[in-house]
């Protein structure tokens, strides 16, 4: 490729402004002697220029408002998963408390009965209690969907 | 040859106080960047999907996942290529389901449209005719020209927004001007270009 070649694809660039310095003192050098690189060249400029001067379409003056709503309404909606799941947690987390107070209980009823068998009727109990807030607490969020 | 510092210094950026409130879900915070960031992000998406109703959608839909994608935002980046890398990947999901669209950086270029009355009144008519033409481009090659002429972004920054190599960004910018520069010379005289 001949340096009138190799720098003719530099122009573009150069218009743009986004070639090195060392790049573009090669392009200065060259269209200083090319004619018909300078002539593309000053042709780009004016693209380039013009280019950043291109009427702006406006956004409509209320999609700043309708964003800010939008997005809130995400936020809250974020929120009030977060809270949903706490809720759940902590529903389950009582109920396998309350089986656990029961141990003694358990123990005096089914006399040398096994550990593991207590721990799932505990475990059980609490995956349900948890299940239930979680159930509650979506068809509450539908009912508060619905009445917007 | 553009001159950036002349173009681009008033630009409404994000302050970095802003930015940790947004972080915090601090709704003032969001309120203070979303206007900064309006005009901008919204004449990006205009430029990429052309039609208002879908840039319109796109601009919330963008904010939306600036929200939920806060926690993973890297302070150290730029918070400006880091949103319209996101709105960047929601015009992309957009463009791709839409039928006729291309994604190519075809060498035939689509028609131009005309520019429509309005404009053409408000703006010169070179101006209105460059914008039409710009418009007639594919989307890529739209992309790069409003990162760099309207934004301001380097190489570097259009590379992050647009997940390309600098080299594709590179080629992208010189066959878009070189399209640019064809159809208006086809057009104008020099002395009218300039």
């Amino acid at each position: 490729m001949t340096t009138h070649e190799t720098i003719r694809q530099l122009l573009a660039l150069s218009a743009a402004g986004l070639l090195d310095a060392a790049d573009e003192r090669r392009v200065r050098e060259h269209v200083h002697e090319c004619a018909e690189c300078s002539a593309a060249l000053e042709e780009l400029a004016a693209v380039s220029a013009n280019l950043g001067r291109l009427p702006a379409p406006m956004a409509p003056p209320d999609l700043l408002a309708r964003t800010e709503a939008r997005v809130a309404a995400e936020m809250a909606d974020r929120a009030g998963l977060r809270h949903g799941a706490i809720l759940a947690v902590g529903a389950g987390l009582f109920a396998w408390m309350a089986a656990l107070a029961t141990w003694g209980v358990y123990r005096l009823l089914t006399g040398s009965a096994g550990w593991l068998a207590w721990l799932m009727l505990t475990t059980v109990p609490a995956y349900m209690a948890a299940g239930a807030v979680a159930v509650m607490f979506a068809s509450r969020r539908r009912l508060e969907r619905s009445l917007l | 040859m553009i001159d950036q510092a002349a173009n681009f210094e008033d630009v409404p950026v994000a302050e970095p106080d802003e930015i940790a409130r947004l972080r915090r879900r601090d709704n003032a915070a969001l309120a203070c960047v979303v206007g900064r960031y309006q005009h901008r992000l919204y004449r990006y998406l205009r430029r990429l999907v052309r039609e208002p109703a879908a840039a319109d959608d796109l601009f919330q839909h963008t904010w939306l996942n600036v929200v939920r994608q806060m926690d993973h935002y890297d302070s150290r980046r730029s918070f400006d290529t880091w949103l319209f890398a996101i709105a960047h990947n929601a015009a992309m999901d957009l463009l791709r389901r839409r039928t006729g669209e291309s994604l190519e950086e075809s060498g035939q270029e689509l028609t131009a449209a005309e520019p429509d009355a309005l404009s053409a009144a408000m703006a010169s008519e070179r101006t209105a005719i460059l914008a039409a033409e710009m418009a007639g481009l594919s989307a890529p090659y739209r992309e790069v020209l409003t990162l760099r002429f309207e934004e301001g972004m380097k190489l570097e920054e259009i590379a992050e927004v647009t997940r390309a190599p600098l080299s594709t960004v590179k080629s992208r910018v010189q066959r878009a001007l070189e399209t640019l520069r064809e159809k208006m010379t086809a057009r104008y005289q020099k002395e009218d270009l300039l």
